[in-house]
């Protein structure tokens, strides 16, 4: 079997980017929602996967660049394009990793985790002092939202342009660079590689998508205050999505966020009162038997057939 | 006379009220094969780690071909073209062999060329080691002889004008070390590189080397001609006082 090239995996994409494009006029109203969450999870998973997968650093501050993101647009729906803010989303996400990533990126581990954490609790409660001590409110009220159909173009592109981004990435030598940091980032120094740039690189860019991201979806709420949009069951149920996929893998998040999507919504229709218990038994499941993610299901179907 | 490719000028390393490398001055020229020996804890390792920018030393400076680096990250006296291996191999264990010498060629050596353009091929340099059929193998799945070999290739990648060795001869077996000396050899007459190697096993390198310098508790105690230094009185007591470890023992140390 010939290897998949960086180019055949991006036309690939493109090409199920293009058929998904059509779905608004081939969906239900319910169908289309449930396919919207599925590549918001997608974008997000991808996106978190592309730094933290190759570095092996756990970055729980995903709720913290959504949030900014729907802020963005919170702030300058009205007076900026829905497009633009999706852009100015993603560029203060992007501004905001690289200013943090220049102070915390050298902790690693728990340590990581808990500040990247306690990140967007700083943001949620600077935004929540901000907003009662000068603009006098709680929460903002989203006017005149884009028609859903918009909605679902912009995160279809964002979340294509974060698989195509993933794919460049990893073919390029930052994601070499990545690669070696995450295995033995001291050897890489001792390689040539300046592995405080390349980190701080790959995490600012890596953040651009839940930024745009979380722009992109602040106006499928009505009603966004900080508490709703800085909610930290998003970074975690970013990091367990991808990490259920295969986290070194690009593939992999992708399949688990539809999986995961399809399966909350099921469940949540089935069982409304013990949908969250048999979710967290599911992940519990797949975490002790599948520690390798779904992709490596894969990877062991591909070694049983090249030995055969 | 030459400027020096690497220059050690006055390196002293202080962990707290420890002095692990005192005042040490080393010049190594291009084409040379120096061996660095030493009893245990006499800071070699530690001299290496200043050498290559892993740990900045507490005073003196490093000079790089004509550049001060003291000071400087160690992807900086990479890219001037200093190489090193570790004393327990460090592979990147996830990834096929031949990236692992890649990754060298793609960023410390990148701006250089070799002086045998063979020498610009990951496959090239796995094939010199003896590596071209493990080349696709994740460099964690290979035996603890060969991770060292591809830890070679790893700072050969980096296309290095100084090569760095940390115990490279050790847990191998007499047949290995030997080959590994011919290898070590080899590299140095056909990229003219200078090599500094380390190794505890004192009679390999001895057998080796052109010139040796040996620590002691930090400083370093002679430095000259192999034979001249098995015969200095400092050294000798150097190596006797820590329970009989001569200056000759026999180079095998374990299979």
């Amino acid at each position: 079997m010939r290897r998949f090239t960086l180019r055949d995996s991006i036309a690939a994409t493109v090409l199920a980017a293009l058929a998904l494009a059509a779905m608004p006029w081939l969906m239900s109203d319910f169908a289309l929602a449930l396919t919207l969450t599925c590549l918001m999870y997608a974008g997000l998973a991808v996106s978190w996967a592309m730094f933290c997968g190759a570095t092996n650093y756990l970055s729980l501050a995903t709720a913290a660049f959504f949030g900014m993101g729907a802020y963005v647009t919170a702030w300058g729906i009205g007076t900026l394009a829905y497009g633009l803010g999706v852009l100015l989303g993603g560029l203060a996400a992007a501004a905001f990793a690289a200013l943090v990533g220049a102070a915390v990126l050298h902790l690693r581990g728990a340590y990581f985790a808990v500040i990247t954490f306690g990140l967007g609790e700083l943001v949620r409660h600077a935004i929540t002092y901000y907003e009662k001590a000068y603009a006098g409110t709680v929460g903002r009220v989203i006017s005149e939202p884009p028609e859903t159909v918009t909605i679902y173009h912009v995160v279809l592109l964002v979340s294509a342009l974060a698989v195509v981004t993933a794919l460049v990435v990893r073919a390029s030598r930052l994601g070499l660079a990545l690669r070696g940091i995450g295995s033995d980032e001291e050897r890489a120094r001792t390689l040539g590689v300046e592995t405080r740039r390349a980190k701080i690189l790959a995490f600012s860019l890596s953040a651009f998508f839940p930024g745009a991201l979380g722009a992109a979806m602040a106006v499928r709420w009505t009603y966004i205050d900080p508490l709703s949009v800085f909610n930290p069951f998003i970074g975690f149920q970013t990091v367990l999505i991808a990490m259920v996929g295969g986290a070194h893998t690009i593939l992999g998040p992708i399949a688990s966020s539809v999986l995961f999507s399809v399966l909350t919504e099921y469940l949540r229709l089935q069982f409304p009162y013990l949908f969250l218990v048999i979710l967290g038994l599911l992940l519990i499941l797949l975490v002790l038997y599948l520690p390798g993610g779904l992709a490596s299901l894969l990877e062991r179907w591909r070694w049983g057939k090249s030995r055969a | 006379m030459r400027e020096p490719l690497l220059a050690a000028q006055g390196v002293s390393v202080r962990f707290g009220g420890l002095v692990a490398v005192d005042a040490v001055d080393l010049a190594v020229h291009a084409g040379e094969l120096v061996g660095v020996i030493g009893p245990n804890g006499a800071g070699k390792t530690t001299f290496f780690h200043a050498l290559s920018g892993v740990l900045v030393p507490t005073s003196g400076c490093i000079v790089i071909v004509g550049d001060d680096l003291t000071g400087e990250g160690a992807h900086a006296f990479a890219r001037h073209g200093i190489a090193r291996t570790f004393q327990t191999p460090r592979v990147f264990k996830e990834m096929p062999a031949i990236d692992n010498v890649r990754f060298g060629l793609e960023f410390a050596g990148r701006t250089r060329s070799h002086a045998h353009d063979a020498f610009d091929e990951p496959g090239t340099i796995l094939e010199f080691l003896g590596l071209a059929d493990v080349a696709a193998v994740p460099a964690g799945g290979l035996t603890p002889s060969k991770q060292r070999l591809l830890e070679i290739g790893m700072a050969l990648g980096a296309r290095p004008r100084v090569l760095l060795l940390d115990e490279v001869a050790a847990g191998l077996t007499h047949a290995e070390v030997e080959l590994t000396a011919q290898l070590i050899r080899r590299v140095r007459d056909e990229l003219g590189l200078a090599v500094i190697w380390i190794e505890h096993a004192v009679r390999v390198l001895m057998d080796y080397v052109e010139r040796v310098a040996v620590l002691h508790q930090g400083r370093k105690i002679a430095d000259g001609d192999p034979r001249a230094v098995a015969k200095d009185a400092g050294v000798i007591e150097a190596y006797l006082g820590e329970q009989g470890e001569p200056v000759t023992e026999p180079g095998r140390k374990a299979a």
